[in-house]
């Protein structure tokens, strides 16, 4: 499964916060989304997933228009974490990831079996299976942002959108969200796509970068193509050295010092 | 069935029995109490045995149609209540943040005041109003979509604009202000059974809505985006939703006024005992809505012998104090 948008345009009004974007992604793949704030990331990747309306260009999932897809049919193949999302603190583990079943049952349905199973899995896949009888407001940052990744996992989407899954997590939390992203990537096969802002966590799990700049597309490419020196100075304003050290598989970003 | 699924379970059903032994033996004392109080026996005897009496008539066609009404009322304003607290993603949403107690108010002033001879098409007219503010204030909210900030603040300005002119209306009609004022603060005095019948049909297709919006309310509560990318119509939902929770609001104040309170605080009490699944707080809230209203009713008709005070104002003297009750004791009255 592929989603392509190409030629959007989005904005309102006179004005505009994304145009003349092209972009692709695959299943099987993790595609993140850099860019500085306000360029445009969170924009595209709500666009892509039709949380969002464009006024210009079309969005395909395989060579379908996103927008003829019906409500249901669209969430059984993507998921999407959007940067907000709260539930009623008192709300269990368990019956909110269940929520993911939405999709796949009608407005009377009760969980099936089958349900129960998918839920199941993604409690475990996520490493949340034992907090399922604990509430929302007991779970830490972190625990409750694996439970909110195991909510969207049980749709069963084939491709995983997450706008900003890391932000407001500390550093262990941050890292362990990162290796879960791509456990299920590379175990379930899930395409994954992420807007994130930490460069480093980009480059270190992500197959592909797509770089926006001022609503464009600056460039996109493998993390080696695309995370530069000379796009870090361009997109960022930031002056950086990129190291590349025996024994470490992707390079380092080294920041100039403050001085 | 898990231990943790097994103890919430356990909780609402404890919550509902509770509820529902207290409503029914507040039916029996509502039936006994009053400006003639009657024992139990006393009124068995009377209704099931004896041809005719006093007793008879004052319970069968007094009393019993007004209990009734009671429960019908709190039932449905209390789900309304519920159901508008998950379309604004609000604590403080009630039938009145949409319009309904505004509009009612407007049509039901206007006819009383200017067209008193139309008095008796009242509650047609108060079921007209309140559709027709409702509609007023989702209009002026929608701009590609109805957004809860925008419900509320058109709600706001349409209330108000609504209410100046009520008011301009009774200052210009302030000798002939009886009937108003009864409407304004909701009342069950001399209902019958006509009333009975007419709500119970209303009600009871607005609560069958209302039960088949749960999967709806409890989507909502997880955010717009959210909800939408689980493939629900949150435009679709926020629309029907509102309009389930309107036509329980009016039906209600088209038979007894406008009766404030209930559908804001009893919600959040349900939340409070039930937690914020609508699966088991809707029905919560239904059950405590009609206790809290035959109780204030009840309260009403007895505290000070040889006057009514109306519902309205004894859930609103007992509802606010309560409420601020909760919020500080508590501090668990909280919307998302």
């Amino acid at each position: 499964m592929e989603i392509s948008a190409s030629n959007l345009e989005i904005g309102y009004g006179e004005y505009v916060a994304v145009q003349d974007m092209d972009i692709q992604v695959k299943k099987g793949e993790i595609t993140t989304i850099i860019g500085p704030n306000g360029s445009g990331k969170s924009t595209v990747l709500k666009a892509l997933t039709r949380l969002l309306k464009y006024r210009k260009g079309i969005v395909r999932l395989d060579s379908r228009d996103l927008l003829q897809f019906e409500a249901k049919e669209l969430a059984r193949r993507v998921g999407v974490l959007p940067q907000r999302h709260s539930a009623p603190p008192d709300f269990k583990v368990k019956d909110l990831v269940g929520y993911g079943r939405m999709p796949y049952q009608k407005w009377y349905s009760k969980n099936s079996a089958e349900d129960e199973k998918v839920i199941d899995w993604a409690l475990k896949v996520t490493g949340t299976w034992e907090l399922r009888e604990k509430s929302i407001h007991q779970c830490s940052g972190g625990e409750s942002q694996r439970v909110w990744i195991a909510t969207v996992l049980t749709q069963q989407p084939e491709i995983l959108f997450l706008d900003e899954p890391t932000t407001y997590l500390d550093i262990s939390h941050q890292l362990e969200t990162m290796r879960l992203v791509r456990r299920l990537n590379r175990e379930s096969g899930i395409g994954v796509v992420m807007v994130l802002h930490d460069l480093s966590q980009a480059l270190e799990v992500s197959d592909r970068i797509v770089v926006i700049k001022e609503g464009r597309k600056y460039s996109e490419g493998t993390p080696d193509e695309v995370i530069t020196s000379r796009m870090m100075k361009e997109v960022y304003d930031v002056d950086c050295e990129i190291l590349h050290i025996p024994g470490r598989k992707n390079p380092l970003i080294a920041y100039r010092e403050i001085s | 069935m898990k231990a943790g699924q097994r103890l919430s379970l356990l909780r609402f059903g404890t919550v509902m029995l509770v509820l529902l032994i207290l409503l029914a033996v507040l039916c029996l004392l509502s039936i006994a109490v009053g400006s003639a109080g009657y024992s139990i026996p006393e009124i068995l005897d009377a209704v099931f045995r004896e041809e005719k009496s006093p007793i008879k008539t004052i319970v069968v066609n007094l009393r019993l149609p007004r209990i009734i009404l009671a429960i019908l009322i709190g039932a449905s304003l209390a789900a309304a209540g519920a159901l508008l607290q998950s379309v604004m993603r609000n604590p403080l949403a009630d039938p009145g943040t949409i319009g309904v107690s505004a509009g009612a108010g407007t049509a039901a002033t206007t006819i009383l005041l200017l067209f008193p001879n139309l008095t008796a098409s009242v509650p047609l007219f108060a079921f007209g109003g309140a559709a027709l503010a409702c509609v007023l204030i989702y209009t002026m909210a929608w701009k590609e979509g109805v957004d809860p900030t925008r419900i509320i603040l058109s709600g706001v300005a349409i209330n108000s604009v609504l209410g100046a002119y009520n008011s301009l209306l009774q200052l210009m009609n302030s000798d002939s202000l009886e009937g108003v004022l009864a409407f304004m603060n909701g009342s069950l005095s001399g209902r019958s059974w006509y009333q009975v019948r007419l709500l119970s049909v209303y009600a009871a297709v607005g609560l069958i809505l209302a039960f088949l919006c749960i999967k709806s309310a409890n989507a909502l509560q997880l955010g717009d985006e959210m909800a939408k990318s689980l493939g629900v119509k949150v435009n679709g939902s926020r629309v029907l939703l509102s309009g389930v929770a309107a036509f329980l609001a009016a039906s209600t104040v088209s038979v007894a006024g406008m009766i404030g309170f209930v559908g804001l605080v009893v919600p959040h009490i349900a939340r409070i005992l039930v937690g914020s699944d609508y699966k088991a707080m809707l029905p919560t809230s239904v059950v405590l809505g009609a206790v809290v209203l035959l109780a204030a009713d009840t309260v009403g008709r007895t505290i000070v012998p040889g006057m009514e005070i109306p519902v309205g104002i004894v859930m609103a003297v007992c509802g606010g104090p309560f409420f601020l009750y909760l919020l500080r004791k508590r501090g668990k009255v909280s919307g998302n």
